[in-house]
């Protein structure tokens, strides 16, 4: 048997001299790893899912004229891309972009000739937007798009479709300012009503394709190109072969539009990192407070170790080999409990309250992930190894002749 | 680390060579005298008593002589080497190499097998498998305890305790056996077989014992018996 294994089998056989103080001490390193695993794995999945809602909802990487991004429009589309086809078919070249969805921003009144409302409008390639955006773009009645023959098709938000009592074969006025600062009206029929599940957006929300949007502000122009890729993962790649090799248009990447992904980030890092630490805490108190009863039990032993030509550190390494041990099983356990809860929460079919701001909810989920587990697994054993220095360091160095004395 | 040693050998027949001994306790305010001046020459395979009342000194003498304490002055001689002076370091590795125990209480490691208690010294030595597995089984031979390598020693008697401690103490054949009181808990019977096992022990493996005692039955059989009152030898 080598030296290694010996101690770790003397180290497993002093864990198991009081079995109950162990068990507990166990049991609470458990349930920190499994915490901090289901906690940080449903903030992943958090992160992940308003990460990719964010990106559908803008393109991971959005086009414009040169000055879109930094200067405000005085008139319509006055930093509008002209060229947009050319740019489209250029940019498909790039090997991890999947689609470019053109988008023309708009806004007026929208009028049922009864009541005239405020609306903030796209223009934009609709069976392509549902496409990308998914759940945040939901429709609620009636379909994507017009039939063949009726007046132009728009998409309202569905408060926007209460406020103005619209349903699907409603028809409307679009009123806008023109990109010369005229006044232009589109007739247009309401083929469906979307709900982003933004209160605030849904109350002014109206879609239309590209040409209807274009024709209302007398333009061929549109704001910008939404770039999506193959994976979120490739657009800083993305981003620096594209604006490299177009320094005539802006470039910008989803992240900076992305207030609401930061937001959240931001609030869950602060709330789980601070759970973490408490976590952390615990497991290390009670690790502590564990090996320092187990010292003061063993101090006569550590003494005849001692008198044995053990050396200061070889003591402290042997309860280090017991805290880490304590750590590893309690990890272990965790680990598999939390496997299970990640395994269990897609049937779970548990909702989280919608957040604030928005009026639908979204799934309770927990992901795992291969550096989460290893980092939590890593934290919890070295937070056991140090809280058994901590309880031993002191002992280890004490006098043998005291040490030997003591009862 | 292993301490290098100055060769300073006077009489390399002698195990112990204590010269001008002087240790104090403080207690307080107050300065207590353990050892006064103690001058002891202890030949290579002797098997040495030291007798005194309690508070005379004599575990203090062991203590130092098993270098788990030291003086505050006078020379000490192990073997020929000098080391008196060491660091905690350097008389941890000579305790490791040089000098086995023997408690009173016989402290052997509650959770580890008999084996695994004898085995002990000669993990810190860094000895292989094939050699400790060896040794260990030679020892555990001649003490008597070979069929019993995988108990646990709240499974054995007392005198079998203080069988394997023994064992413990001689496995890595050491220079010096300092043994505290070792019949003190042992009934009478017990008492003497531990006693010719020692001895017995003693001379196969030319080690010195320096025993505290007050059982008569053991000064009997040492060679030499000192006593020692208010930290004088006599």
């Amino acid at each position: 048997m080598n030296v290694q294994f010996a101690a770790l089998r003397l180290a497993w056989r002093n864990i198991l001299r009081n079995r109950r103080r162990s068990l507990v001490t166990i049991l609470i390193a458990t349930v920190g790893c499994l915490s901090i695993l289901v906690a940080s794995g449903f903030a992943l999945y958090t992160y992940d899912m308003v990460r990719e809602s964010s990106a559908g909802e803008f393109g991971h990487i959005t086009v414009a004229g040169k000055d879109y991004f930094t200067r405000d429009e005085e008139t319509p589309l006055q930093y509008g891309i002209s060229d947009h086809r050319e740019l489209t078919a250029a940019l498909l070249k790039e090997a991890s972009v999947k689609r470019i969805l053109p988008r023309v921003s708009l806004s007026g009144l929208v009028s049922n000739g009864d009541k005239s409302v405020i609306f903030l409008g796209i223009g934009a390639d609709v069976p392509g937007e549902a496409e990308v955006r998914g759940d945040i773009l939901k429709l609620e009645a009636g379909s994507l798009t017009g039939k063949p023959g009726d007046p132009p098709a728009v998409l309202l938000g569905v408060d926007l479709a209460k406020s103005l009592n619209a349903k699907p074969g409603t028809g409307l006025t679009l009123l806008a300012t023109t990109t010369s600062g005229g006044i232009n009206a589109v007739d247009v029929m309401v083929a469906g009503i979307v709900s982003t599940g933004w209160r605030e957006v849904d109350k002014r929300l109206v879609y239309t394709d590209v040409g209807t949007a274009q024709h209302l502000l007398v333009s061929d122009r549109v704001s910008t190109l939404s770039v999506y890729l193959d994976s979120t993962d490739a657009t800083p790649a993305a981003l620096e072969r594209l604006a490299m090799a177009d320094p005539a248009h802006a470039y910008q990447p989803w992240w900076v539009q992305a207030f609401f992904y930061h937001s959240v980030r931001g609030l869950y890092d602060r709330v789980f990192g601070l759970l973490g630490l408490i976590i952390g805490m615990l497991v290390f108190f009670s690790v502590v407070n564990t090996l320092a009863m187990a010292v003061v039990e063993r101090t006569r032993e550590i003494g005849t170790m001692r008198a044995m030509g053990a050396m200061p550190g070889e003591i402290v390494a042997q309860f280090l080999r017991e805290g880490a041990l304590i750590g590893a099983v309690g990890a272990l356990l965790g680990t598999l409990l939390a496997a299970g809860i990640v395994l269990a929460s897609p049937h779970t079919g548990l909702q989280m309250p919608p957040p604030p701001g928005r009026s639908v909810g979204y799934p309770l989920l927990v992901i795992a992930t291969l550096p989460l587990y290893l980092i939590t697994n890593t934290g919890i054993i070295s937070l056991c190894a140090a809280a058994a220095w901590f309880a031993s360091r002191k002992a280890a160095k004490k006098p043998i002749v005291e040490a030997l004395a003591h009862v | 680390m292993t301490p290098a040693l100055p060769a300073e050998t006077r009489e390399p027949s002698l195990a112990i060579d204590l010269s001008g001994i002087v240790k104090h306790y403080r207690m307080g305010e107050e300065d207590i005298p353990a050892l006064r001046g103690v001058d002891l020459e202890v030949p290579v395979g002797t098997f040495l008593a030291v007798r005194g009342p309690s508070g005379s000194g004599k575990s203090t003498l062991l203590n130092i002589c098993g270098l788990i304490d030291a003086a505050d002055r006078g020379r000490y001689l192990l073997a020929g080497e000098n080391v008196a002076g060491l660091d905690e370091e350097a008389r941890t590795m000579i305790r490791r190499r040089a000098i086995g125990f023997v408690f009173q209480s016989y402290n052997l490691v509650p959770v580890m097998s008999v084996r695994d208690n004898i085995e002990y010294p000669l993990l810190l030595l860094g000895q292989s498998v094939d050699e400790r597995r060896a040794r260990v089984d030679e020892i555990l031979g001649q003490v008597g305890l070979s069929g019993m390598a995988d108990r646990r020693p709240d499974q054995l008697s007392g005198g079998q305790r203080q069988r394997v401690a023994i064992a413990r103490a001689l496995v890595k054949s050491p220079t010096l056996v300092i043994a505290d009181e070792p019949t003190a808990n042992l009934d009478t019977t017990t008492a003497s077989q531990v006693i010719d096992l020692m001895r017995a022990l003693g001379h196969r493996h030319n080690a010195t014992f320096l025993i505290a005692t007050h059982d008569d039955r053991m000064t009997a059989h040492c060679d030499a018996v000192h006593s020692i009152t208010d930290g004088v030898l006599q």
